[in-house]
């Protein structure tokens, strides 16, 4: 209590709030930009064993290779995300029915589930270990498909919410008006509504473009299944592999990853802002007749069929291990495993929270400024990074200040770097619905700035900051890419599932990593149902 | 209870001066509406006084304290957002205690105080309803509630009757100069809307690109405008170009476009100045029968409710306005012809603006 109330009494002087907002754009400077990106720099300091790769034809072609099945993969994905969320989001901003409450929860049940256990779950689904074929179709499916399959799963629920938290904002009114004068409900959505969608298409696409490039854990134990982990890569899994025998291709690969992943985020940024697509062209007759009956009725059945055909089923295969038998799960170590990883997680969100709000409320409140709109940019930085390059850049960084006695602190700055973002992000969208005055109004009642902070703000904001919460720990909760390139010692809940998959590959028996899989996951279940249910009822009692 | 006493203030955006040297003074337990066109500078105005924005240069005075480099908490004057911003997830009797928990005053006697101001405000039956159940009426009170019950010496209101229904707006004008009144506050009331300033106001101060360019009581300021902006921005006038021709005793002779001759209040001005003449709508009058200044045709009348407006095209001079009570309506048909006319001593003489009469009239 004392303490906050010093709080309250500093937060009331000029310099130190100014000194505050100092050491937040420090911090985040300091501790998230800089080492995220440190390995450009190295690159140049480590020029010789860079060049050397780069003489070296034939490694060259799979690191090329491997750029190109991340990007592609990641690319293709997020396309295939958008066809198929876009009529979800639609379902279910603008529809109501039974039980749309459960589907609502069904669509982020992904989110909660380690990558790394959804890769197990995915190739048992679509049949291990060596490809599979598709009964009646004579399909065989390689990687690269097992790859876009696994991604969609883990892609899907940021697709389908930023697409409907923009059009929940959108009002309704302007289709209806569209109706009005003579368009058919396809043609008024497409042309009307369609076109304001741009802000929640950009996000939606940076969110899935980015996760997809840097997931690690889920990919490699895929690949490690189907015997392809050295023969087949992607980006992050190239380095997973190669991370121990040589740096040089490793910090190659890291820049290239991280140069595209720049880039890309500001063309994308740029073609959702500037280039104008036509979608003003109509085809009534074709636009009407795909408006009402079959048409509407089929794509309803098509969207929920992609949910729960494409994304849940395959995602929760793994609990038919259930009723498998095999070699014993050492409750001891996954115990130990688990507890590591909700240590860092959740240092990871109180960090992000102490440091992301702050951050978030000036960018909402300055973003006409030139410091706000740099800042909101830099945001994304470490969040489209792919977190695999992004751990070798923080450990390159780190390794300079012989921290490496504290490896896991390291992991928790890394864990920092990516959930950051997310945190930031969705309390920026919060505190834009947030009327300025509430916070004014309460200064001029005589209360401090810091009181007014956390008396009135942060109560309106508090359901953003918790769901920008769960949404960082579970983030960090299935992270292997960064802890991986990181740290070799620190044993995280997917690290060491991955390392029983690794075990199982030789000895075909998956039933001990599966089980710990379902562990983990109904831990996290009962963990996000927790959360949950406290916030709710203190709603209710307010 | 203090008196604001602004001093010099200047205050810039960019290029745009919301506050160019701008000086006033409210006094103590005063109710002074501050009226501006939008973007003006009234709400920059406010938020100097209650120190959310610094001014970048100039002073801010209670009685004689300069405030200036105050903290907002310290100040004691409290804000009336135009949507109030009663905290949504307190109910309303916590709203009210919001001022004395931060302050940490004593408890019980802070709830007794609140239980009076209830009173006063008449909600004492829904100190447990949240902000969204509440009436805009309701909601207004409440804010009033808050504000009083904080310790708030000063009041200030940023147009609190704009979010409400026309209808309601109308009867709230009284019900909250009566309440700011009885709670004895010193109270800055900041409005476009030049009806709700005259109704409710001790006094008016006419702002427009950060200047005050009048300070008085509703009755000088709507019968003794300074410049054209206030004849016309309160209470709409009809302005007429014109030439001194002769003043002597109490009126001034003017000749206006096309050799019309026309009467105007005394003015030292010498003969053959450029000036523009000011009639409020509701001191000029038309005639079909008696002989006027000049003559126009009738080309539009707008019935109103109790007032009517008749719309005279004058050859030369433009459109006239003119406003009559409603019994009026039936005794002037478009196309007729009629003779403008007015008192003299009603018509105002104005240096011609420098910029032009447009950019002196200009509300934007």
């Amino acid at each position: 209590m004392s303490l906050i109330k010093r709080i309250d009494e500093l937060s009331s002087k000029r310099n130190f709030k100014r000194g505050w907002f100092g050491l937040v754009c420090a911090v985040f400077v300091f501790l998230i930009i800089i080492p995220a990106i440190y390995v450009l720099f190295e690159a140049v300091a480590e020029w010789d064993a860079v060049s050397d790769v780069l003489n070296d034809a034939s490694a060259m072609s799979t690191i090329w290779t491997a750029v190109y099945n991340s990007f592609s993969i990641a690319f293709i994905v997020t396309i295939i995300d958008i066809i198929v969320g876009l009529p979800m989001a639609w379902i279910m901003v603008r529809k109501q029915f039974a039980g749309k409450k459960y589907i609502d929860t069904l669509i982020d049940m992904p989110l909660a589930v380690p990558t790394a256990v959804l890769g197990i779950s995915v190739v048992m689904f679509w049949g291990a270990p060596s490809g599979v074929t598709i009964p009646g179709l004579g399909w065989v499916l390689t990687p690269y498909l097992m790859m876009v399959l696994l991604h969609i799963i883990f892609t899907y629920p940021y697709m389908v919410r930023s697409l409907s938290a923009i059009l929940e904002q959108i009002d309704p009114n302007y289709e209806t008006a569209g109706m009005t004068l003579g368009a058919s409900r396809f043609t008024a959505a497409r042309t009307i509504t369609l076109p304001l969608f741009r802000a929640g298409l950009t996000t939606g696409f940076i969110l899935c473009f980015a996760r997809s490039l840097s997931e690690t854990g889920g990919t490699f134990i895929a690949l490690e299944m189907m015997g392809m982990s050295n023969v087949f890569f992607t980006g992050p899994t190239y380095i997973q592999v190669y991370k121990a025998t040589s740096m040089g291709p490793v910090i190659l690969i890291s820049v290239i990853m991280i140069i595209l992943a720049i880039l890309l985020l500001f063309v994308a940024k740029y073609i959702m802002n500037k280039v104008r697509i036509p979608w003003s062209r109509v085809w009534p007759k074709w636009e009407r007749k795909i408006s009402r009956g079959l048409a509407v009725r089929s794509r309803d059945v098509i969207t929920m069929g992609v949910l729960l055909f494409i994304v849940l089923i395959p995602a929760f295969y793994i609990f038919t291990y259930m009723t498998a038998s095999g070699a014993p799960v050492n409750y001891g170590d996954l115990t130990l495993a688990i507890a590591t990883s909700f240590l860092i997680a959740g240092i990871a969100v109180v960090f992000d929270v102490v440091f992301g709000i702050p951050m978030a409320m000036y960018i909402a409140r300055h973003g006409d400024t030139r410091l706000g709109r740099a800042l909101d940019n830099l945001v994304n930085v470490p969040l489209i990074i792919p977190t695999t390059a992004l751990g070798v850049s923080l450990s390159l960084f780190w390794g300079h200040f012989d921290l490496s006695s504290f490896t896991l602190l390291l992991v928790v700055l890394g864990h920092i770097s990516f959930t950051y973002p997310l945190m930031v992000r969705n309390i920026i969208g919060a505190m834009e619905e947030v009327d300025v005055s509430y916070e004014e109004v309460a200064l001029t009642l005589g209360a401090k700035p810091f009181q007014a902070f956390r008396k009135v703000l942060l109560p309106i904001i508090k359901s953003s900051v918790i769901a920008g919460g769960i949404l960082a720990f579970t983030r960090s909760l299935g992270e292997t890419g960064a802890t991986v390139a990181i740290s070799s010692t620190v044993m995280t809940a997917p690290i060491y599932i991955m390392n029983l998959v690794k075990a199982g590959s030789i000895t075909g028996d998956y039933y001990a990593a599966a089980i710990s899989s379902i562990i983990l996951i109904v831990i996290c279940f009962i963990l996000m149902f927790m959360v949950r249910r406290v916030t709710r009822d203190k709603e209710g009692n307010e | 209870m203090p008196r604001i006493r602004l001093e010099n203030i200047v205050k810039r955006f960019g290029t745009v001066a919301a506050a160019d040297d701008l000086s006033l003074t409210v006094n103590d337990g005063e109710y002074l509406c501050i009226l501006g066109p939008t973007g003006a500078g009234k709400t920059t105005c406010m938020r100097i006084i209650c120190g959310l924005t610094d001014p970048d240069s100039g002073h801010v005075y209670f009685d004689d304290r300069d405030v200036t480099r105050l903290e907002v908490n310290m100040r004691e004057a409290t804000m009336l957002s135009q949507v109030y911003s009663l905290f949504p997830q307190m109910n309303v009797y916590e709203n009210v205690m919001f001022g004395p928990l931060i302050k940490e005053w004593d408890e019980e006697s802070s709830r007794q105080m609140v239980k009076n101001i209830f009173h006063m405000v008449h909600m004492e039956e829904r100190v447990n309803a949240y902000p969204n159940e509440l009436s805009g009426g309701q909601q207004q009170r409440i804010a009033l509630a808050r504000a009083l019950a904080s310790g708030s010496k000063i009041l200030l209101l940023d147009e609190p009757l704009r979010a409400l229904d026309a209808r309601l707006r109308l009867e709230l004008r009284k019900e909250l100069r009566s309440m700011v009144k009885e709670m004895g506050l010193t109270a800055v009331h900041v409005t476009h809307d030049q009806e709700e300033a005259l109704e409710m106001a001790d006094r008016i101060a006419v702002i427009r690109d950060g200047r005050i360019i009048q300070v008085g009581t509703p009755k000088e300021v709507f019968e003794e405008p300074k410049t054209p902006f206030v004849a016309n921005f309160v209470g709409r006038s009809n302005m007429i170009e014109g030439v001194i021709a002769s003043a002597e005793g109490d009126v001034a002779t003017v000749t206006g476009n096309g050799g019309t001759v026309f009467k105007a209040r005394y003015t030292d001005r010498a003969v053959g100045s450029k000036v523009l003449v000011a009639v409020k709508i509701g001191n000029t009058k038309i005639s079909l029968t008696e002989d006027g200044y000049f003559k126009g045709r009738i080309e539009r009348k707008l019935y109103e409710g109790a007032t009517i407006t008749v719309e005279v095209n004058v050859p030369d001079i433009g459109t006239v306005s003119v406003k009559l009570p409603n019994r009026k309506f039936d005794d002037f048909e478009i196309d007729d012809e009629v003779s403008v006319n007015w008192s003299p001593e009603k018509a105002f003489v104005f240096d011609y603006p420098e910029n032009g009469l447009e950019d002196e009239l200009r509300v934007d």
